[in-house]
């Protein structure tokens, strides 16, 4: 299977001297396009480092990424507009759906092309696509605000989906859901990574999905371990 | 690409339309200021029309008759219009008192002026019902923001006066509605001394020798007539042939009559150069208060809003949106808002002008100006808000 997103040995330190804090110590992880895999640690393990060097947020100490078979970080950044990256290449889904509360459940989807230069026709039949195929077409004129936690989760979901990036990273999609509600969302989420060739890293604390996971990546202070389960989805 | 600002407006219109009211309703308090002004030029201009005068001839040396006392004797207007380039002159006597109307007074500019012929400088114009003064004495007309009518009567001093017309936007410099009378009644009014006073002047003469000589009552009786009168005028009113220049016939009249003279830009300029000059600066010290009361509430409404979204701003960096696109959408809502303030403030100040109890003139060119003020003043005030929103990092999209 192809590579969705490499990472070699990215360190992140924030400070210097004395007072510098290793974040990330030499991460290294490979996720092949079409697949999900959790990323899990306690709690200042290194892990919303990791997801904001992953997403080009912040910039790494030094490593190599590489989206696809684009080189996008070696011991400095290779592309020069790490928005335009972020646009089209990464996908985010967060915690809560942090849905643009004055644009309808269409427009939320379509803001991405349109932002990357689709026309507002155009990149509004993409979304009412997407989000038909996420089972939630049927709220595609509604305002977020109208839509239950599930449904506002699915237009997330559609929005990291609509430029169809080689990677999305989903920061603990499932925490403001119930058992049930959360599976369901991994599951989605599988489908759709099979379905768009999409990379999927999933940061989750939730102990009810973490089986689901065929791999893990464990992030104990700074470094990545990889885990291999028997049982996934 | 949408209109982000658009939408978000149309999502909390109401939010959006409160807030822009109350902007609003400042925006008319700064509109209505401006129109003070306006208005005390016009009314200062109003008077200059109406008196319908091309030269002011008063006492000399002084800046009168509105913005100084000035007196001079009413025969100085026989030689002057008896020269060259002179149409018409006419005595006018200016009194500002209080006039007793039913259970309240009001404020009145007494205007004394020759009716002795129809169209002298000086006379009421504007007559909106009722007919000019034709009897000699008693008659008086006066503007309707007087609250008089027609048939009213009212006293001014010792004397009763029926009102026989009235006129409109007939004011003072400082606005207050004018009652004219005929000349002779105006000086009455004006110079007349009390009964006491008059006892007492009588007393003096009859107990001076050479005021009231012995066997010959006559010299004291014309003492007494001469001291009891008055035909002082406070201005005489010059129009000009439409072949005369203005200036020219100043200088011969300060030349030959050792009179002050203002042509009409120079009268102009006392009353709104230094009349109202004060009051001017106090209304420009107001606006210039107002403007920065404005920009500070729009900046402060604008960054509130703003830093309320701070994390649909991270959100939307996060997922590739320009700064200046954020920029445009701050910019675009501040300017919103100055649009709906604006037009709420231009309704209230048109609203509640009428019920200033001076002239308030709200001119188009100050509205333009006073959209263009607000638009740019919003667009200042956005700036702190465009820079909070520009500083904010897509990281706290993600986790914390």
């Amino acid at each position: 299977m192809a590579e969705g997103i490499i990472l070699e040995n990215v360190v992140k330190t924030y400070g210097s001297g004395d007072t510098a804090v290793h974040a990330l110590r030499g991460v290294d992880m490979a996720v092949a396009k079409g697949e999900v895999v959790g990323l899990i640690g306690p709690s200042g393990s290194g892990k919303s480092t990791l997801l904001k060097c992953l997403g080009a947020v912040i910039e790494p100490t030094s490593g190599k990424m590489t989206i696809g078979d684009q080189c996008i970080y070696d011991n400095g950044w290779k592309v020069r507009d790490l928005r335009a990256l972020r646009r089209d290449m990464i996908g985010f889904i967060f915690q809560a759906p942090y849905l643009i509360p004055f644009l309808d459940v269409t427009d939320n989807v379509a803001l991405l092309p349109m932002l990357a230069g689709k026309a507002n026709a155009e990149a509004r039949k993409m979304a009412r696509d997407l989000l038909d195929a996420l089972d939630v077409g049927h709220r595609a004129a509604g305002m977020p605000s109208q839509l239950s936690g599930g449904e506002q989760q699915r237009v997330a979901i559609a929005r990291a989906l609509i430029n169809r990036p080689p990677v999305i990273l989903a920061d603990e999609p499932t925490a403001p859901l119930d058992g049930q509600r959360a599976l369901a969302v991994v599951g989605l989420l599988n489908d759709m990574a099979r379905q768009f060739d999409t990379a999927i890293i999933i940061v989750t604390h939730d102990e009810k999905i973490i089986p689901t996971f065929k791999r893990l990546y464990n992030i104990r202070d700074g470094r990545t371990v990889e885990e291999v389960q028997g049982q996934a989805a | 690409m949408i209109s982000l600002a658009g939408r978000d407006i149309l999502h909390g219109w109401g939010k959006f339309v409160l807030t822009g009211m109350g902007l609003g309703l400042l925006i008319g308090v700064t509109l209505s200021m401006a129109g003070v002004y306006r208005g005390m030029v016009d009314d200062a201009q109003a008077l200059l029309d109406n008196s319908r005068a091309d030269l002011w001839v008063v006492q000399k040396d002084t800046l009168g008759p509105y913005a100084e006392p000035s007196s001079l004797t009413e025969d100085s207007e026989r030689p002057i219009q008896a020269m060259r380039g002179v149409a018409q002159a006419a005595g006018v006597t200016y009194l500002t008192m209080q006039i007793a109307h039913g259970d309240k007074d009001v404020r009145v500019m007494v205007v004394g002026a020759e009716m002795g012929e129809p169209g002298l400088p000086g006379q009421p114009t504007h007559l909106i019902s009722g007919r000019q003064i034709v009897r000699g004495h008693y008659e008086a007309v006066a503007d309707v923001k007087t609250g008089f009518a027609i048939g009213d009567h009212v006293r001014v001093r010792r004397n009763l006066y029926t009102i026989v017309g009235l006129t409109s936007r007939m004011v003072s410099s400082g606005g207050d509605p004018m009652l004219f009378l005929s000349l002779k009644d105006a000086q009455t009014a004006q110079f007349q001394k009390d009964s006491d006073a008059i006892v007492r002047q009588r007393a003096r003469t009859a107990a001076n020798p050479q005021l009231n000589p012995p066997g010959n009552p006559a010299v004291a009786q014309a003492v007494n007539a001469v001291q009891s009168g008055n035909t002082n005028v406070n201005a005489i009113l010059v129009t000009i042939t439409p072949d005369a220049n203005p200036d020219e016939v100043a200088a011969d009249i300060r030349r030959w009559q050792r009179l002050t003279v203002y042509t009409r830009a120079e009268m102009e300029e006392i009353l709104v150069q230094k009349l109202i000059a004060n009051s001017a600066r106090q209304i420009a010290m107001f606006l210039v208060i107002l403007s920065i009361v404005s920009a500070a509430i729009v900046a402060f409404i604008i960054y509130t809003m703003t830093i309320g979204k701070i994390r649909e701003i991270a959100v939307l960096k996060l997922i590739g949106t320009r700064n200046r696109t954020i920029s445009w959408m701050i910019l675009q809502q501040a300017l919103g808002l100055g649009l709906i303030g604006f037009i709420v403030g231009k309704i209230a100040a048109s609203l509640w002008a009428p019920f200033f109890p001076k002239y308030v003139l709200l001119l188009p060119s100050d509205s333009i100006l006073g959209f263009v003020a607000v638009m740019l003043i919003c667009t200042l005030a956005s700036f702190l808000a465009i820079q909070a929103a520009i500083k904010v990092d897509p990281a706290e999209a993600i986790g914390g």
